[in-house]
């Protein structure tokens, strides 16, 4: 905890706070400041927008550790201030709402408008009020609402000030911390959590993934020694980045964990795979089952193989199938995921190549191509994280 | 939902903070104004166990005209560009695209450094600054680097950053009178994140363009002499030679398999391309 001191509607407050407390709850839980509203608690829905250092912001995703010395203001400031009585009464002429969820933020958004827009245009102000989502109104008397105060000040030759009057650099509510207080919360206990058995995983069932990517490397040796080497579980799983095996591999069951990286958002998939392979084409299945549990998501994966003969050497085709529930399947987009496949492969091909020449491909105790699925879809995981916000399934991968 | 518990620094220094970093042995995430950051951590996406907020960092929020371009502070934000707190060395460019990024309460505390950090391959400066050829000083306790934009971005959120370094200024060249510029975006929704970038920086008289394809899910396109998508010449007539086959099969080099995408991807860049010769 972290005795946090700022101006909250203009009066001096001093609360004690995690640094991970966002302003919205510092508000609400430490000065009952309750008129803000926490919706998507990601920066989408713009309920919990106030003024900080006179200027709209998302107090969910601003901390309030970071606000020392800032002034904030909440819709509870705003009672005096004199374009929000006006666009009060516009709210209650237009019923520009409804349940009044979205409303404080609406105002201090709607605010900001009236104060920085030359022009009552509707265009711009529904660009403007794109960041705050009403779901009760469909937003017509709220345009309404914010055109009608904007003709009104303007008609009154009331300039705009399209910059909100801030002179400064740099991130609103930021920089104004007693500049001796630097401040310094070391913490926090080891990442580590204890993983998770994969025997906790009990059957592996076959099932029809959601997304299908389609890959393909080369290595320069023939498909008799590749096939070979694919029967040799541990030394694929250490060609394999981020994979590791839990337990000695039989075909039918194999042990292990993905860890795979997107930028700064990383999961570990620990689950068991069985493998399946024909001699007869030179192909093989990998199906695998597999949880993260700190995003509590899981994941079933299928890897095909398929040798292929080439001048150079041996083609490996790979179908990477995957369907991924939980939190990270609620934002995906599966060309992030082939592009963090296509990197992972390139990088498990070059390590195959080097085993398959006699030189070590590097440390790494690892999973294998079951492994391999639970990768794609951990990819596909951090990926989905990634775009955290509002993803859509963009290049469509099939 | 809530992020999971962090500790917090706030160093009074640029010196102190990339002390902090250098010598973090626990994962250490540098926060700015966190409108990326914040909701990865508030959906517990990132768990890290440091958070160094570089926000009071006076150096980080500084602007200057060096010559023939503008340094930038990592720390500058959307806003600051928007609204004109900064000198205008890209006739205008910048300022446009600043205005059109998510919402104005993200822009007036999310910052260009951060946004390029974390590189979102969707994001409007990843794409824009590298059609404007923009560079980037990296330092760390060790020194300084430049790098190019098109080298800073390596891949979904991938960036060339080192651990323990930070973006400390962008560096944006001034845009030559005769310069065209064009930026286009594809977005669903009003302030999402773009489906597809199209930016280009062109000047007929000096046969050169720059042009970037961007809110691909991997690094930019960024085509540094970009003669090929003109029939192999830049001139005055760019837009009528503007040749989207090129741009189809660049973007399908690059890996984008679904033609209805690469469709958006080159009519985006097609938007962009009128612009600049509007």
């Amino acid at each position: 905890m972290n005795m946090i001191a700022l101006t909250v509607n203009q009066r001096a407050v001093q609360a004690l706070a995690e640094p991970r407390t966002n302003l919205a709850d510092f508000v609400r839980d430490k000065l009952d400041l309750t008129g803000t509203h926490l919706g998507c608690e990601h920066g989408v829905c713009g309920a919990c927008t106030v003024l900080l250092d006179g200027e709209p912001a998302r107090s969910c995703i601003t901390y309030a550790v970071a606000c020392e010395g800032a002034e904030v203001t909440t819709i509870e400031g705003l009672d005096e201030d004199n374009i929000t009585t006006e666009l009060r009464a516009a709210f209650t002429r237009e019923h520009a709402l409804q349940c009044g969820y979205c409303t404080p933020g609406m105002l201090v958004s709607a605010r900001d408008l009236v104060l920085r827009l030359p022009h009552a245009d509707e265009r711009l102000i529904r660009v403007g009020l794109s960041g705050n989502l009403c779901r009760c109104t469909g937003y017509v008397g709220i345009v309404r609402a914010v055109r009608s105060v904007i003709e009104a000040r303007r008609a009154r030759d009331i300039a705009p000030t399209p910059d909100g009057g801030r002179k400064i650099l740099g991130p609103v509510g930021s920089g104004r911390s007693d500049a001796d207080r630097a401040e310094r919360m070391r913490s926090v206990g080891s990442e580590q959590t204890s993983p998770e058995t994969a025997s906790s995983v009990s059957a592996i069932p076959d099932f029809v993934p959601a997304t299908v990517l389609n890959q393909h490397f080369s290595v320069a040796h023939p498909p008799e020694q590749v096939f070979a080497m694919f029967d040799d579980i541990a030394a694929i799983a250490a060609c394999l980045p981020g994979a590791s095996l839990t337990a000695p591999p039989k075909p039918e069951r194999v042990e292990g964990a993905i860890r795979v990286r997107i930028g700064p958002i990383a999961a570990t998939f620990q689950g068991a795979a069985r493998v399946e392979r024909s001699l007869a084409d030179m192909s093989g299945r990998i199906v695998g089952i597999g949880n993260d549990r700190r995003s509590r998501s899981s994941t079933q994966g299928e890897i095909r193989y398929r040798l292929v003969p080439i001048e150079q050497g041996t083609r490996v085709d790979l179908s990477i199938g995957y369907t991924l529930t939980g939190m990270l399947a609620q934002v995906g987009r599966p060309g992030l995921v082939r592009d963090l496949a296509a990197r992972l492969i390139a990088e498990f091909a070059s390590n195959l190549d080097r085993r398959l020449s006699g030189t070590s491909p590097g440390d790494a105790t690892a999973a294998e191509l079951n492994g391999m699925a639970l990768v794609f879809s951990l990819l596909r995981a951090r990926v989905a994280g990634w775009v955290g916000r509002f993803a859509s399934s963009k290049d469509g991968a099939t | 939902m809530k992020p999971a518990p962090f500790g917090y620094e706030r160093p009074r220094d640029l010196q102190a903070a990339l002390a902090v970093l250098g010598e973090a042995k626990t994962s250490a995430k540098i926060i700015a104004g966190g409108q990326s950051l914040g909701p990865m951590l508030n959906l517990r996406l990132v768990e890290p166990q440091l958070i160094v907020d570089i926000t009071g960092l006076a150096e980080l929020k500084q602007v200057e005209r060096r010559g023939d371009e503008l340094v930038l502070g990592a720390c500058v934000t959307h806003a600051d560009v928007e609204d004109g707190r900064i000198p205008d060395v890209t006739r205008g460019a910048m300022q446009r695209v600043a205005g059109n990024i998510a919402y104005r309460a993200v822009r007036n505390r999310g910052t260009v450094g951060g946004s390029l950090s974390h590189a979102d391959p969707a994001a409007d400066w990843v794409s824009a600054l590298s059609a404007l050829g923009a560079r980037l000083t990296l330092r760390s306790g060790a020194g300084a680097r430049m790098v190019a934009m098109e080298h800073f971005i390596v891949g979904a959120l991938e960036s060339a950053l080192r651990d323990g370094e930070i973006v400390e200024t962008i560096h944006v060249p001034a845009m030559r009178a005769s310069a065209h510029w064009g930026y286009a975006k594809s977005c669903r929704k009003t302030g999402e994140f773009a489906h597809a970038i199209g930016a280009i920086l062109i000047d007929p008289s000096a046969a050169s363009a720059r042009v970037v394809i961007g809110a691909i899910d991997s690094a930019p396109i960024v085509i540094t002499n970009a003669a090929e998508l003109f029939g192999g010449r830049i001139a005055g007539d760019y837009k009528d030679r503007f040749d989207a086959r090129v741009a189809d099969v660049m973007l399908a080099t690059a890996g984008v398999s679904n033609a209805a995408h690469r469709h958006i991807h080159v009519n985006v860049l097609k938007r962009a391309v009128r612009e600049a010769a509007a």
